[in-house]
């Protein structure tokens, strides 16, 4: 009987949609939801926005190497390196990144970067929110990317979400 | 020799006895890793890099020390071998900090090719590593003593090849360091051959230090803006804010003419282009001051003065003045210019040599000139007057090495203890200004002898030389008699007919060769080129009928005023406008600055100098570094400047010719030959930076099938100049590809002397430069140094 056929295969499709009704819903309420990340969730290797990173002394992890640019795909770094004097520290070596740009217009987030560096100063942070209608904003210096000072100095960089539940202050670092 | 036949990994290998077996191995493309073995350089053994299997022996043994015999058989790769190596690195990396990221070796590092090659990046040793503190050594050389694998090349280097000797090492054994001269830095001639050598990250450069990395830079191989020595030099350019910045200059391509050499200006004093006091607009004199002004108003301002000077006062009321530092091309295309359209035979240049002689006095001998690589090979060599270490560093290099690995003589006749007299077999010291007379005495005028002795107390101390007989000029000429393939080299101190004795002597030797000394970039080329009043390209003689006034129409043919003669004619206010490209003839020779008050002056250079100052017009112009066209170096190799760095805001001498050329209403077409070529290529292979495409353009390029869409394309009178000018017919395609090429000396002169009184030789030493080395920090800082006076020129 081709009618009870069909009956059967829409209770069988239908109940389907009943079971999923009743499940706990996975829908991410951004950017309407909790907490600074505005209900956005991640997975810890998301790659976002980079962060260069401080050493436990606040100096740069950045010596400019130019191995992340060399690294790049897109060719979308773009690094002035100068020396370190007794006076003027930024890095921990003899030389640090003057000028560090990434432009966003061309970074394709992955990750060969954050490989290549010999001193991991360079990580993937978890910013996302850089859309503009200008696209000289994207890109992005040095200031723009550099985590805080760590804790015992200051502030403390916040990458993760696990560590704003665990109480680390909710100060986001600037764009991530 | 006779040839010796080995076997390496199973290949047959010939070479000729007394060959090392890592030569040998490298002829047929087998790679012995190697740190302290340097092809030139004195056997030292140390590293232990190069161990190869040889069989019958009990041992490995070090490829760089052993002479291949007849029937040895070597291994170069077994699992012995590569453990061996993988040994050494591990022993070299014991104590070797982690800083390839920081260090300005990283990149192009031997020990970094080493370890990717062997092995061992993992190490056993747990020991913290010894870390001493960077030294700087000079305002050029800083050492980082921790990163040094005393290889001893550097101090192989400082005192074999540059005969400074200012690098020794220290204590014994795993203490050794290498230490400077002066405990703890170095007074040396400061050429960065050792920094250039050094394998590792050791020795650094002041200028490049922390700046870059190797790939981030473009290398273009270009030709040296300094000395006529002609220098191939790489440049590595970086983008910047307002254009190609140059932040390395070095060699890393030893095909040039200088081998493995570079002096401190070829290798750091290219900073004079960086200067933010250069020049990046062009400048119009309004009420009293040089006011900034736009390109369009310069060229027709200078336009209509220009023509209304021709026309009102004819083209002997204009002069212009050519630079020894422009290629060749804009040389020849600023004395056209003149004389075809300004209609003027008024050019002329700085001279430092006596050129239109030696070329009267070489007459029906076009191939007797020597190159700079004849210098290296020849068998004996008679140096009179100049002094090479100073002022052709190049020059001394060839010598010096000549005379250490091919045992050459070396014949020296100067007024001053120079010194190249610690190599020479001969030394004669005369008095100065004696350089004359000596040229006299050799060609069998004896009556002079008496003349050429030293003045008493000033006596050559003939214990710092090989001379091995005590000279007197009769003795020293009957030994130069018996040489055969003899190069002369004089300088400047023999000019005008002192030339054609010197000449006339080395005719009478087998095979002698000559080569006369000028100074600056292209001063050789500016003299080919034809920048006097009376002579044409090629030394024609202008008052002579010729291709040139065939080609080129109505040029004026009387011989127009050398450079004192039109400052005598702006004194009496009947030279209306001057022309002067790249060159500080104010500065240079003390010219009273209200002598031009009542000309129209041009200029066009880079800096303010003192010729500047009084323009009506300046035009900011790029250097040698900057352009792209052909150099011709004292001795006459022909030599390609390419475009390396580029500022905004300038424009080439060459361009700027024809767009006052343009402004005053002539045919463009006329001076510069564009347009022509077969258009076979219509630039769809352009864009491309290397490879395929790039060669098939340089092929074009060299079968003149290129078209010249611009006239502003030097290659465009490249053409005129190989066409027209005798001696400059060489191979394009060898030239394009990067190879110096040979042009001869094609006399046609006459014999007259030309005003040997104007020759000005510059007198540079090692860290002046004219007025380059005025504006460039670093030789500056070094001549600070040194306590000298920093150059005023
Ligand atoms: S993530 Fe990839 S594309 Fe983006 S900067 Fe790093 S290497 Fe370049
Ligand atoms: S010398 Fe070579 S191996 Fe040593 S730190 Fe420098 S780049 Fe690395
Ligand atoms: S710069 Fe030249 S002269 Fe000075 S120490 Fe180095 S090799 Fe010797
Ligand atoms: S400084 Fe450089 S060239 Fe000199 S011994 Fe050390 S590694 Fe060799
Ligand atoms: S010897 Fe002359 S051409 Fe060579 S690098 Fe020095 S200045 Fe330049
Ligand atoms: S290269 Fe043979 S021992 Fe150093």
């Amino acid at each position: 009987m081709p009618v009870l056929q069909n009956i059967a295969a829409i209770a069988k499709g239908m109940s389907i949609t009943f079971r999923e009704m009743f499940q706990p819903t996975v829908v991410e309420n951004y950017p309407d939801g909790p907490g600074p990340l505005k209900g956005a969730i991640f997975q810890e290797r998301y790659r976002g926005v980079h962060v260069l990173q401080r050493d436990e002394n606040g100096l740069e992890k950045c010596v400019a190497c130019f191995l992340c640019a060399a690294a790049c795909p897109s060719n979308c770094i773009y690094i002035e390196a100068a020396e370190n004097t007794a006076e003027h520290r930024i890095s921990g070596a003899e030389r640090y990144a003057k000028v560090y740009n990434i432009d966003y217009n061309r970074c394709i987030f992955c990750g060969y970067c954050v490989e290549a560096c010999p001193t991991d100063a360079i990580t993937h942070g978890h910013g996302f929110e850089i859309a503009s209608f200008n696209a000289s904003d994207l890109i992005y210096r040095k200031e723009q990317m550099l985590a805080p000072m760590p804790a015992h100095m200051g502030a403390n960089a916040v990458f993760n979400r696990d560590e704003v539940a665990a109480g680390a202050p909710s100060l986001p670092v600037q764009g991530s | 020799m006779a040839d010796v036949n080995i076997t390496v990994d199973g290949k047959k290998v010939t070479a000729p006895a007394g060959t090392l077996l890592i030569e040998a191995c490298k002829s047929v493309g087998i790679e012995v890793p190697s740190f302290c073995y340097y092809p030139n350089l004195s056997l030292q053994g140390a590293c232990r890099m190069c161990l190869v299997k040889v069989e019958k022996m009990p041992k490995l043994q070090t490829a760089c020390t052993t002479v291949i015999s007849e029937g040895m058989i070597a291994i170069t790769d077994s699992d012995e071998v590569r453990q061996a190596r993988k040994g050494m690195v591990e022993l070299l990396l014991g104590n070797h900090p982690l800083d390839c990221p920081v260090c300005d070796a990283g990149g192009e590092c031997e020990l970094q090719d080493m370890t990717f090659s062997y092995g061992a990046a993992e190490s056993k040793y747990m020991e913290p590593k010894n870390h001493k503190e960077e030294q700087q050594w000079s305002p050029v050389v800083y050492f980082d003593r921790p990163r040094c694998i005393l290889c001893y090349r550097c101090v192989r280097v400082c005192g074999e090849g540059m005969d400074v000797w200012a690098l020794g090492v220290q204590n014994r054994g795993v203490g050794s360091i290498i230490a400077p001269n002066k405990e703890d830095h170095l007074e040396c001639e400061e050429c960065g051959m050792c920094i250039d050598i050094c394998p590792v990250g050791a020795l650094t450069s002041g200028a490049y230090r922390y700046k870059t990395r190797p790939w981030e830079m473009n290398h273009v191989g270009t030709t040296c803006a300094h000395c006529a020595d002609g220098c191939k030099t790489t440049l590595g350019v970086r983008r910047s804010e307002t254009g190609m910045e140059i932040v390395r200059g070095d060699n890393r391509d030893k095909s040039g003419i200088n081998g493995d050499f570079l002096c401190i200006k070829g290798r750091y004093a290219f900073d004079f282009a960086n200067r933010e006091d250069r020049f990046v607009q062009p400048l119009i004199r309004k009420d009293g001051q040089l006011a900034p002004s736009t390109w369009e108003e310069a060229f027709e301002l200078i336009g209509k003065r220009f023509k209304e000077a021709r026309e009102q006062h004819g083209g002997q009321a204009i002069g212009v003045v050519g630079s020894n530092r422009t290629t060749n091309e804009e040389n020849y295309l600023l004395q056209k210019f003149a004389r075809v359209v300004l209609q003027t035979n008024n050019i002329d240049h700085h001279r430092t040599a006596d050129f239109p002689a030696f070329a009267a006095a070489l007459r029906g001998k076009p191939e007797s000139t020597a190159s700079m690589r004849d210098v290296f090979n020849a068998p004996a060599i008679l140096l009179i007057g100049n002094d090479p270490t100073e002022q052709h560093p190049l020059m001394a290099w060839q010598i010096r090495n000549n005379v250490r690995l091919h045992r050459a003589k070396l014949y020296v006749v100067n007024s001053r203890d120079i010194k190249l007299r610690r190599q020479a077999t001969g030394f004669l010291r005369i008095p100065k200004g004696a350089e004359g007379r000596f040229a006299a005495f050799l060609n069998g005028d004896d009556s002079v002898a008496e003349n050429l002795r030293p003045v008493a107390g000033t006596g050559a101390d003939a214990g710092e030389s090989r001379a091995t007989t005590q000279t007197t000029p009769a003795g020293f000429r009957d030994q130069l008699r018996s040489e055969q393939n003899l190069i002369i080299i004089f300088g400047a101190e023999i000019r005008g007919g002192d030339i054609a004795s010197v000449v006339k002597f080395g005719s009478g030797i087998a095979g002698a060769k000559f080569l006369y000394l000028a100074d600056y970039a292209n001063s050789r080329g500016a003299a080919d080129m034809g920048l006097y009043p009376d002579l044409l390209p090629g030394y024609h003689p202008i008052a002579d009928s010729g291709k040139f006034h065939q080609e080129w129409g109505g040029v004026p043919q009387t011989p127009g005023l050398t450079l004192p003669e039109m400052v005598d004619s702006a004194r009496s206010g009947k030279l209306k406008a001057l022309y002067v490209v790249g060159t500080n003839p104010v500065g240079r020779f003390d010219i009273d600055p209200f002598v031009f008050s009542q000309s129209f002056v041009v200029v066009q250079d880079m800096f303010l100098t003192e010729t500047a100052s009084l323009a009506d017009v300046v035009l900011p112009a790029a250097n040698a570094y900057e352009k792209s066209g052909t150099f011709t170096n004292t001795c006459g190799d022909l030599q390609l400047v390419k475009k390396a760095a580029e500022v905004s805001g300038s424009k080439s001498d060459f361009e700027m010719i024809v767009r006052i050329a343009d402004a005053m209403g002539a045919d463009v077409h006329k001076l510069v030959p564009f347009g022509r070529g077969t258009a076979a290529d219509m630039g769809q292979s352009r864009g491309a930076q290397s490879g395929e495409a790039d060669r098939h353009s340089v092929w074009l390029e060299a079968h003149g099938l290129e078209p010249k869409m611009s006239p502003f394309d030097p290659m465009a009178i490249l053409d005129e100049i190989q066409r027209l000018v005798p001696g400059y017919e060489v191979s394009r395609m060898n030239l394009l590809a990067g190879n110096d090429q040979r042009t001869s000396l094609v006399g046609r002169a006459s014999g007259a002397a030309q005003n040997p009184e104007l020759i000005a030789p510059a007198n540079d030493h090692l860290f002046s430069s004219g007025t380059l080395g005025r504006y460039s920090r670093t030789l500056n800082s070094v001549m600070e140094n040194h306590d000298q006076q920093p150059a005023e020129f």
